[in-house]
Formats: structure tokens, sequence, C-alpha cells
């Protein structure tokens, strides 16, 4: 389906209006991005007996092409049945490779889906068939607020799943490396993959508590944490290690910071040592004027843009 | 796949005319006009500055020239770039992404199809314009097809490895519509000479014989600039494409008249063209008191002209030059002035009886003797400033008035003349051809009029002289006449602005900044300036009624020699004595004679009577030049030989030890 507009939203408020409904305008707060809550939890260190502080040598460019998949996601609420909202999302996710210097997309799919609680849904009839629709759960009584929360999540899951069928689609035609935004935990596939690596700009689950964090967060720039083995990756076993991008003197302790995660067959000290110099080397040019430009690649900050810019 | 065969077909898909080259965008900011648009293109396009584009949307076709670009990226701020490089310019071209980056460009409308209603350029895809495109979007469809076709080719749109013919409408370029045409740009880099030339050459081929006939007058001001038209030159290939794609001949000028004044002596040309071997068409221009006195305002209007002044020229027109003058308190004998020194000796007759008649007689024939002085100080100061363009004795060869060929050129060569007698000469010449044109009677329906250095003739400061009068008035007149004036200059800017204005078509070659800078040149972008002051010899940049904006064109040399080529092929003649340039007028009068003849019967002669002589031969022509001649300078009269008178000898001093 193609992208919709503020325009095509005002037809199916008209059109849920006809069927008794209460149309709304309302975009939540972090409509355009997942969901995460903080926590810890522990990680095992697999290189060498504790965390250290590893210097990674100086920048080197990648080897070979290289792609960068990412996805992006918006929703609003367009109206209420009863006091149950009903959402329409937007996700999308590319795949751009990156030939001479320069950019472009080789894959890319959107979807364009209605959520609310199955009632909701049934109320709004044949005013949104046009759309594919997604019931959030109803096993407690309706509450907007939590329906929006519900709703998030349920984007968040939709566009991961995107994010997966695109990088397939781009994987089952190339052998290229393809750097993905989040984690590799996805996909048993990506999990295994040897030319695939993840960053995550998230630190909203940290891999140690106590002194290690402290460390964990003091990389200087240019230093990798040892690899560990994330807690929280059951589908898919990864490892993982932290790497400062930027100096974070004097701005915070999460700037320049992200999480690397390679398949277990890829996270030597050699291959993570590679990896990072690779990923150092990828810091120009900076995605400035993105907030996130400390942790920001460019070529995902370019999947974004392209994404945003056919929205 | 490799990155080179990629970017190829990238490049080999832009390139496909059928493929277009870009996207038209419009934001609030920079919305699309009924007048101008906005596109993007791939960085590899083709398009640049002067660029014709079309746009299909809808139904509705827009032409367009690209007037200004722009790129830039994704870089919020240059700080960003020197975080990414780290503050080294070395790793600042080695990022391993390239940004994302956009080629702009703004385009000015140059028609709308359908032309109502005039709505704002759709958002539509753009294309490069092919040969169709660029003569619907410079409306040459209107006068280049069917049986009456008045389109002349002027040069070559090129743009994308596209090559299209572009054409004047000669109906606005000769008139009746719009006439005239100026050119403008900086010396030895604009091809103002050769735009002119070129332009000419193909009006003599491509005039269409139902607008009439057409000739042209060149002034050559400077060195030997149009010396020689008449001269073909060794075109290169490119050249000859160029002529072949506008379906014109590469040929020198075939009917080229040289006029060329004396110099002081009055027998060598004040000219560059002396060489012998282009001496049939040369001829000498001289003129006498009566085509002086005709236009004596030419002379008088510089700092003095006053009513009284002018009384007393017309008096001297109507009343005594040409003809018989009785005046017995003068002298007895009738006046019959023909010449500036009969002239001279009517006024020396005018001063001595006001002399005779003593204290209070100020007043001849209710003219002061103030204005009488003044109009002889003004009269014998352009026969002296003049001298070999104009005669003491009344003999002059002047153009062919009246008998003008279709297709032939005159040029003037002024080059050597001091400033006011190059006014004379063009206030008379223009004044001339208009009479004639008036009456019809020129033997041509047009006449072209090349004046260069027009800043000299028609300033846009300075006192209103009688040539500058002139020149406004043809170029607001002459179009209706068929007189239409081609002109240029380094700087527009410093011309009178009624000359360039009236200009229907005009001509920019490679431009000076500074005058880009001027406020006649504000609706230009500034990337037309650019292109202006950066273009190439060969390159100009276009104005016409029938296009809406500005075009670039490029044009081929020439066919003629030019002044360098020119000079080393034919070097001038060196000035001879006075015996042997006759000799030489003579031979060129008839090659029969003999030099040696001619130097035995002119020996001991005064020059005045040889320089008589050769003028009255060469305007009379005879079959017989030799003995014209020889009967013109009469009897030789013998002078009496004075012996010289015996000095008193110096007295000799002993002391002296230089003496002796």
């Amino acid at each position: 389906m193609s992208a919709i507009g503020l325009m095509n939203l005002e037809v199916f408020r008209r059109a849920i209006k006809a069927k008794g409904l209460t149309p709304a305008t309302l975009v939540p707060e972090a409509s355009g991005g997942r969901v995460e809550e903080a926590a810890i939890r522990p990680a095992e260190v697999v290189e060498g007996e504790s965390l250290r502080m590893i210097p990674v040598g100086p920048a080197e460019p990648w080897p070979g092409s290289l792609a960068y998949l990412d996805g992006i996601q918006k929703s609003q609420i367009i109206g209420y049945a009863g006091s149950a909202p009903l959402f329409v999302a937007e996700i999308a996710a590319a795949v751009r490779e990156r030939h001479e210097r320069r950019l472009r997309t080789v894959a890319e799919a959107r979807r364009v889906i209605v959520l609310g609680r199955p009632d909701a849904l049934t109320a709004a009839g044949t005013a949104l068939a046009t759309l594919e629709t997604f019931a959030l759960p109803a096993d407690e009584p309706p509450h907007p607020l939590r329906d929006i929360v519900n709703a998030g999540h349920a984007v968040d899951q939709a566009r991961g799943a995107l994010e997966v069928v695109v990088g397939d689609r781009y994987r089952a035609g190339s052998e290229d490396w393809l750097v993905v935004d989040g984690t590799l935990a996805v996909s048993p596939r990506w999990a295994a993959d040897g030319r695939m690596v993840a960053i995550s700009k998230s630190h909203s689950i940290l891999p140690f508590g106590g002194d290690d964090l402290g460390q964990y967060l003091r990389l200087p720039c240019g230093h990798r944490s040892s690899v560990y083995a994330p807690a929280t990756r059951s589908l898919a076993p990864v490892r993982a290690w932290g790497l400062r991008l930027w100096p974070w003197e004097g701005k915070d302790l999460l700037h320049g910071l992200v999480r690397v995660e390679v398949a277990p067959a890829n996270a030597s000290t050699e291959n993570a040592d590679a990896i990072s110099r690779w990923i150092l080397a990828d810091r120009a040019p900076v995605s400035a004027p993105d907030r996130r430009w400390d942790r920001l690649l460019y070529g995902m900050y370019s999947v974004e843009q392209y994404l945003k810019a056919r929205a | 796949m490799t990155g080179f065969p990629l970017a190829l077909l990238r490049l080999q898909s832009i390139m496909h005319p059928e493929n277009p080259v870009g996207r038209v965008v419009a934001t609030e900011l920079k919305p699309s006009t009924p007048h101008q648009f906005h596109f993007w293109t791939a960085r590899e396009s083709p398009i640049g500055i002067g660029a014709i584009v079309r746009v299909e949307e809808g139904g509705r076709v827009v032409y367009g020239v690209v007037t200004d670009g722009f790129a830039y990226s994704d870089l919020a701020t240059p700080m960003h770039a020197v975080i990414g490089a780290d503050g080294d310019p070395v790793a600042a071209g080695s990022e391993p992404t390239a940004r994302a980056e956009i080629r702009l460009f703004t385009a000015a409308v140059l028609r709308q199809i359908p032309e109502e209603p005039l709505q704002p350029v759709p958002l539509g895809s753009v294309w490069l314009a092919s040969d169709a495109d660029v003569v619907l979007a410079l409306r040459m469809d209107g006068y280049t097809g069917g049986d009456r076709a008045t389109g002349i080719p002027v040069g070559l749109y090129a743009a994308g490895g596209l090559e299209s013919p572009v054409y004047l409408d000669c109906d606005f370029l000769l008139g009746p519509e719009a006439a005239h045409l100026n050119i403008t740009g900086v010396s030895g880099l604009a091809t103002k000479t050769s735009a002119v030339e070129f332009l000419l050459s193909s009006i003599f081929q491509t005039f269409p014989r139902h607008k009439g006939s057409v000739a042209a007058v060149c002034f050559n001001v400077k060195g030997p600039d149009l010396c020689f038209l008449d001269q073909a030159a060794t075109l290169a290939e490119e050249d000859a494409r160029q002529y072949a794609r506008l379906g014109l001949q590469p040929e020198p000028f075939q009917d080229v008249h040289y006029y060329a004044p004396l110099k002081a002596d009055g027998v060598n040309l004040n000219s560059l063209r002396t060489n012998e071997a282009l001496a049939g068409n040369t001829e000498p221009l001289v003129w006498g008191l009566r085509e002086v006195l005709d236009y004596a305002e030419v002379v008088l209007n510089r700092d003095d002209i006053d009513a009284k002044a002018d009384a007393f020229i017309d008096f001297l027109a109507e009343r005594v030059v040409g003809r018989e003058y009785h005046d017995e308190m003068l002298r007895g004998k009738p006046f019959l002035v023909q010449s500036f020194a009969d002239l001279d000796q009517f006024f020396r007759s005018i001063f001595d009886f006001m002399e005779a008649m003593g204290r209070g007689s100020e007043v001849w024939r209710t003219h002061h003797v103030a204005t009488i002085r003044k109009v002889r100080n003004r009269l014998s100061n352009i026969s002296t400033r003049s001298k070999g363009l104009v005669t003491d004795d009344g003999v002059s060869n002047d153009l062919p008035w009246g008998g003008f060929e279709d297709r032939s050129v005159h040029v003037i060569d002024v080059a050597g003349l001091d400033p006011l007698a190059q006014d004379l000469v063009f206030a008379r010449v223009v004044s001339k051809l208009r009479e004639h044109l008036e009456r019809r009677d020129l033997g041509v329906d047009h006449v072209v009029v090349f004046v260069d250095e027009l800043n000299k003739y028609a300033p846009a400061d300075g006192p209103d002289t009688y040539v500058r009068k002139m020149l406004i008035d043809l170029s607001e007149r002459g179009r209706y006449l068929g007189l239409v004036l081609f002109s240029a200059q380094q700087f527009r800017s410093q011309v009178q602005r009624r000359v360039v204005g009236n200009a229907g078509t005009a001509i920019y070659g490679r431009m000076d900044m500074d005058e880009l800078a001027m406020p006649a040149y504000g609706t230009i972008s500034p990337a037309t300036k650019i292109k202006l002051a950066t273009l190439p010899k060969g390159e100009l940049m276009l104005r016409h009624p029938h296009f809406t904006q500005p075009i670039f064109v490029k044009f081929p040399r020439p066919a003629v020699l030019n002044s360098r080529e020119g000079i080393e092929r034919f070097p001038p003649a060196a000035e001879l004595p006075f015996a042997d340039a006759v000799a030489r007028q003579m031979r060129r009068l008839d090659r029969r004679v003999s030099a040696d003849a001619v130097r035995a019967l002119i020996d001991g002669r005064r020059e005045d009577d040889v320089r008589r002589a050769l003028s009255a031969t060469r305007r009379e022509r005879p079959d017989d030049a030799y003995a014209f001649f020889t009967a013109c300078l009469g009897r030789r009269v013998n002078g009496e030989v004075t012996a010289p008178r015996r000095g008193i000898p110096a007295l000799k001093r002993a002391d002296d030890s230089y003496g002796g």
C-alpha cells in the first residue's frame, strides 16, 4: 500500500464518524519509535575473565560493499469507539546499499495498519475496510492510555517483523555486509548470519551492574568492552560489546556509546576489533542534525530520511 | 556488478532522450509560478545554465531555460563536517559514505502550451529539449516553416549532447516589425566582430527573396578588423560541421567594396588594406567642400553651435558654394567657391573688406565678424584635421549612391581618421543612406550599418552631438526605411539607452563582471552572469523578441580571414614616395600605364596639381587614363629660377680652435 497522508486519515475520520464513532486527532508521545523499559539484564562476559576496556585501533574502511537496514513507524489515534481508541499506523523498512560512496535503495516495504480492540474494530466496520487490521489485547477493560501503550508495542512488533522481511529479501540476493538498527536477535537467521551486524543506540537494557556498569559506561573513545552474551536474547543467541564512537567526557556517559551485536561465530577478539574499527570509520559523515548523531551511523540516518521522505 | 558500469548505465539512462532528466519540485519558499519553476536532477545530469527543458504534466507542456543551479547536501552546519573529519581536511574527502546531495535548478518559462489559461508550472517530469522542442520553446515554429519563412540562422543551441539550430526572425532583425542588433562584450574575447561577420554572412545567404534585397555598410573603426571580408579563411572541421548543421556555406563575402581616406599626402591610402593584391576593390574616399558643408553641423555642434553660425553656414551653402557669387564691395570679379581653397579666399575677401571699412564695421550682410571667424575656423579645421578625406580641390570619390547591389558589402575604413573626421564620415554616410532609402533609390531595400565602438558615437553621458542624435533617430525610425543598425561596444551601460534599447536583438559575448554589476543587468540571474563572465570564444547569449528569455548559442568562426591572419597574409604596402604612389594609383585605374611614364610626367609638377589631376581621372575613369591625366595636368610651366643671394661671409677668428 502506498503511503498515507493526513488527508487520507481525514477520510477515515469522516467514515468512522458516519458509523457513530468519535473522531480524534491525537498523536501519542513516542508514536514514532520503539518503546522500551529501562532495566539491567546481567550478561555473561565471554572474552576473558572479566569486563575490560579494549582499544580497537585506528578506524578502517569497511571492506567491500555495505548495506544498511532500518525502519520507521508513525501512528495516530483517529477516533474512539466508546472509550477504546482506534489507531492508524504506517510502518516501513528499507535497505540502502553503498556503492562508490553513494547510497541507493535496493529493498523496501511499507504497511499501513489499523489497531484497536476487537470491539472497536468491529464497530468501525466498513469505514476502515481498506486497511489491514491488528487487534489489541482485550483482556482488561478499555483504558485509553493503556491502549496507547499496547498499540505502541504492537506497532514496534509489526515494524520489527517488516524489517526482518526486508532484510531477508535483501539477503536472498546479496552476501554483502548488512548493518541493521537494533538487534539481530529478532530473527534466528540474522543471529547466525556471519555478514550481519546490529548496532543499537538504545541503552534501556544495560548488560552490567555495579562497578562493571561504571566501567562499561566510561569506555574511552575508540575502545570497546569485552565481548559478552546478552541475557535477553532467548530466541536467538548473539554476542555483543559496547563501543564508544565519540568522546563522552564533558557530555554524558551515554554520548557516543553503541551496542554492537554479531553472530556468535563472528565474535572472536580479532573480529570484534575489526568490526569495531569499521564502525569507527563509519562515524563520518556525522548524521547531524539528527539529535542522535553521536550513535546514529550516517547510513542508518539515510535510510530513515529516505523512508520519511516517502511517508 | 562493479561501480563503474553502474554509473555508466545510469548516465546512459539519463542521457536517453526519452527518459526524464528531472522532476519539478515546489515548496512554499520555492513555489512554481507561471514564469519560473524549480526541478531536481541526478548528479550525473547534463543540465547546465542555459539548457532548455520541457515539462509535461496533465496535458500541459512548459518549456523553460535554466537560469540558476544549486547544490547542497544534508549537512546542517559546517561544524558537522569538521567533526566528521576530526578536523582533518584530508580525511574530509574520504568518508566511506558521501552525503546525500541535491542538484536543484531554477528555470525561467519560455513558453506554455496551451498558453491560456496561464498557470503555474505543473509538478511534472522534466526532459532535455530536443530539436523540435527548441523550435517550439523559442516560438520559431511561427517563422521557420512554410513558403514564406523568415528565419536567419544565428547559431547552435547545445546542451546534453543535443544541438539545435537557432533562427532569428528577419522581420524582427531587419524590420519592419522590429530591427537593429547590438553586441556587447569585452575586447578580444567576446568575438563581437566575428559574430557580426558570421551573422552578416548568414543574412546574405538566407535573407528570403520575397523580403527584397539587402546590403551592408560597415565602418572599420580600429585596426584591420574588417579589412579582409573577401578573403577565405581555413576552417577547422568542427566549424565546417557547424556550418552544415546551420545549412550555411562557409564562404567569404562575394561582393565587397573598400573605401579608405587618403593620407595627408593625398595619394597613399590611410588604411591597413594597402597590399597590392587587394587593390582591386579598394578605393579612396575623398570628399570636397560641398559634401562637408552639408554636414557642417557635425563639425560645429561639439561646443559652440548657435543659430547665428547656423544661419551663416546656410548662407554659404545656398548662396555661395558651387555657384557664382557677386558682391561688388568684396571684389569686382564674381566668386566661384568650389573648394576649401576657394572658400578661404572668399573669407579673406570679407575680412579685408571689413578691415578696410575701419572701426565700427563689425557686421557683413547681417553676419557678425565673430560668427564669420568661428565658421571659418571650424571649416578650415576639418580640412586640416581630415586632410586626405577632405580635398581642397572639390573633387570627391564617394560610395555608389543609387548603385548598391543586393548582398554587397561596403566597408569604410575610418580607423586612421581623426575622431572629428570619423564623426563626419559616419554622419554623412548614414544620412545619405537614409535619404536614398526614403526615396527608394539606393539600389537595395535594406541596409545593415555596422558600427563598432558605439559608446564613442552614442555615449550615455556627454554632449548631445549630431552623431548621437542621428543614431537615436536611426534606432527609433530606421526600421521603417530598411535602415538597420548593427552596433557593438565593450560596455553596453556606457551607450545611450535609447539606442541600445531600440535594438530588437541583443547579443552578449564574454562580459566584464564590473559591467554585469550595473543595474541594467539586474534581470540576469547570478549564475547566468557567471556564465557570461566566463563565456568561451564562439559562444554568445542572445535576446530576440520571439525569445522570452536569453538563450546561449555557439556559432562557427567566420569564413573570412580575421585581422591577424589577414595582416600576416596581406601585409600593408610600405608608404610610397609621392611619385610612386601616384604611379600606383594610375596603374590601378589602367594597368597599361607605365609607372616610369607617370613618374616622368609629374616630375617637377606641383603636388596639388598632380593630386587634382589624379582625382579627376579617378572620378572620370576614362578609357585612356594616362591621356586624361596628362590633359588634366596641362602644359608644364617652368617656374622662374631665382639665383640665391650671396650672403656676407663670416669673419674668421684666429683664436677660435673650432673655426676654420
